[in-house]
């Protein structure tokens, strides 16, 4: 039973991932982006930087690490890419019930697909090129590693739950693009994966991190980094998982019968 | 007997034909109707419903803002960002949201966006119109009123910005501001032609384009390049010209650099990437009129 169900995951996962070039044509322009963005960055912390030692605890060398970190597995903290967004939009959504597998185990196992493509053709390379950005990723300990791969796990937790609980708003108040891109501007902004939120002005970055998009990203760079504390980053993601899913679910509960499927 | 509503609309379309073939002046005139027409119908849609309007319109200026707040939050924390001090990099961003406001105005309705109106094979719906392509794609897009969203806060932040620095504008640097401010926003519209035209022959593969190569130059546009090397500097001036939508005409604006003629140089830019997206964009057309679009419904809807 258990392998049955896991067995038509991974084929929805699969058919994701390798349908990605043909669905997705564009996608080396995206990885252009997504490097191009990470060398302006990185050329941005060390115009910023240099020769500055150590702000708020961060070395323009902890500040790289974190940069490229962000971006190697972005897809993950994120947490987008379960497709929801455009089987609201175009109706398909509406076919997902009556599949025989769970709704949103359709949405995560096509989203592990998703990653799984985008690792292989990216974050891998990338991870592989760091030293010609000048960064060393190398874990500073087996530990180290060890909990940032706990604390990146509970992060992809407090995002399933955030983009599941964004998908139920958009059937709530019929508006697609318009939810769906304030989710991407509120997590770039408030998850501290575009910049370390010690580096906020005015004492936000101390609000911003106990809020749950801080979960996303924040804690799990900051555990790598060893800029925070692993114990209390790793507490707040479990709380904010054990706070959120259940929401999330209550949500769609609700939303289930006031589905419209309109097309596209 | 000839029907009278016939004859109407007969009539009508041999005026506009005829302003297709007058005088500069009248062809203003025409574009001032139709930009008029654009305005009343967005006039018209905002406020048919105001909840779903302040909707849009406060998640538009949510996410203009947003999309400038990392780099201002910087410049606030660093109080500036390298060569820049933090009312320069303000001016930088307010420059940058007034051409993303400048494109949403004006080019709205997947205008800017143009490989999804090739792509789709809704392009058949410009070309039934009484007049040139050129002048339905100039004005079709027009929102004066939701596309605003992205406008007052650039204005609002140049504003802040030039009173801090105590910018005391000539009449022919406010000129100058305004020839750079239009250069920029022709070469963010061209980039997007250019690529988009690719729709024209791969109507599938590339009705997505547009967005994913303007995409990519607002998404650089807010940041400062002042550390990056010569060559990766080199190629964000030219195939990818991120340079010229805020940092560069920004810097030439303020006085940071030292060419006397640096004002110019985005103005330059910007005739070339439009003579370079007139032609391609012409080429596609050549090849649209002997294939057409095998994507067309109808009902709007793609295949």
């Amino acid at each position: 039973m258990i392998s049955a169900t896991l067995n038509k995951h991974y084929k929805t996962a699969l058919m994701e991932a390798t349908g990605h070039i043909g669905d997705s044509p564009l996608f080396l322009l995206d990885y252009m982006l997504r490097i191009l963005r990470v060398i302006i960055l990185m050329s941005l912390w060390q115009m910023i930087l240099a020769n500055k030692g150590s702000v708020d605890g961060l070395t323009l060398e902890t500040v790289l690490v974190y940069t490229f970190l962000a971006e190697v597995f972005r897809q993950q903290m994120e947490c987008r890419g379960s497709g929801m967004e455009t089987a609201i939009w175009d109706g398909s959504i509406a076919n997902r019930f009556l599949r025989p597998a769970g709704v949103f185990s359709q949405f995560v196992a096509q989203m592990f697909g998703r990653w799984f493509f985008e690792f292989l053709f990216f974050s891998i390379p990338l991870l592989l090129l760091s030293p010609l950005f000048g960064v060393s990723i190398l874990p500073s300990s087996p530990v180290a590693l060890g909990l940032f791969v706990m604390s990146l796990a509970l992060a992809i937790a407090v995002g399933l739950a955030i983009e599941l609980i964004f998908g139920a708003m958009v059937v709530l108040t019929s508006t697609v693009y318009i939810l769906y891109q304030i989710r991407d501007a509120v997590t770039t902004l408030l998850s501290g994966a575009l910049l370390p939120l010690a580096f906020y002005p005015w004492g936000l970055g101390e609000v911003f991190g106990w809020l749950p998009f801080a979960s996303m990203a924040s804690a799990p760079l900051r555990i790598y980094t060893e800029t925070g504390d692993p114990g209390h980053l790793i507490l707040l993601q479990v709380i904010w998982a054990a706070v959120l899913w259940p929401i999330a679910h209550v949500l769609w509960r609700i939303n289930r019968e006031k589905l419209v499927s309109h097309g596209g | 007997m000839k029907n009278s509503s016939l004859t109407a609309v007969d009539a009508q379309f041999k005026h506009n034909l005829d302003l297709m073939n007058f005088e500069p002046l009248n062809k203003f005139n025409h574009l001032l109707r139709l930009w008029r027409v654009q305005g009343y119908l967005d006039l018209m849609w905002m406020t048919q419903d105001w909840k779903l309007f302040l909707t849009y319109y406060a998640s538009d200026l949510f996410l203009n803002i947003a999309a400038v707040t990392g780099v201002l939050f910087l410049a606030e924390r660093f109080d500036g960002i390298g060569v820049w001090t933090k009312p320069q990099v303000t001016f930088m961003l307010g420059y940058a949201m007034l051409v993303r406001g400048i494109m949403e105005t004006l080019f709205g309705y997947n205008i800017f966006s143009i490989s999804r109106r090739l792509g789709r094979g809704q392009l058949d719906h410009t070309l039934v119109q009484p007049h040139p392509v050129w002048m339905a794609l100039l004005t079709e897009g027009f929102m004066p009123f939701s596309g605003s969203a992205s406008i007052i806060p650039g204005l609002l932040l140049l504003l802040w910005s030039g009173t801090v620095l105590a910018l005391d504008p000539t009449i022919s640097w406010l000129f100058l501001a305004l020839l750079n401010v239009a250069a920029s926003a022709t070469i963010l519209l061209s980039f997007s032609f250019i690529w988009g035209s690719l729709a024209f022959w791969a109507p599938r593969a590339t009705e997505e384009i547009s967005s994913s190569a303007s995409g990519l130059l607002r998404t650089l546009m807010p940041f400062p390049l002042d550390g990056l090397s010569f060559a990766m500097l080199s190629g964000l001036m030219t195939f990818l010209p991120v340079g010229f939508l805020a940092w560069y005409p920004a810097r030439a604006l303020l006085g940071l650099e030292s060419d006397a003629w640096s004002e110019l140089l985005t103005p330059t830019v910007a005739a070339i990437f439009s003579i370079i997206a007139v032609w391609i964009f012409k080429q596609g057309l050549k090849a649209y009129g002997r294939t057409g679009s095998q994507r067309y419904l109808s009902f709007g809807h793609r295949r």
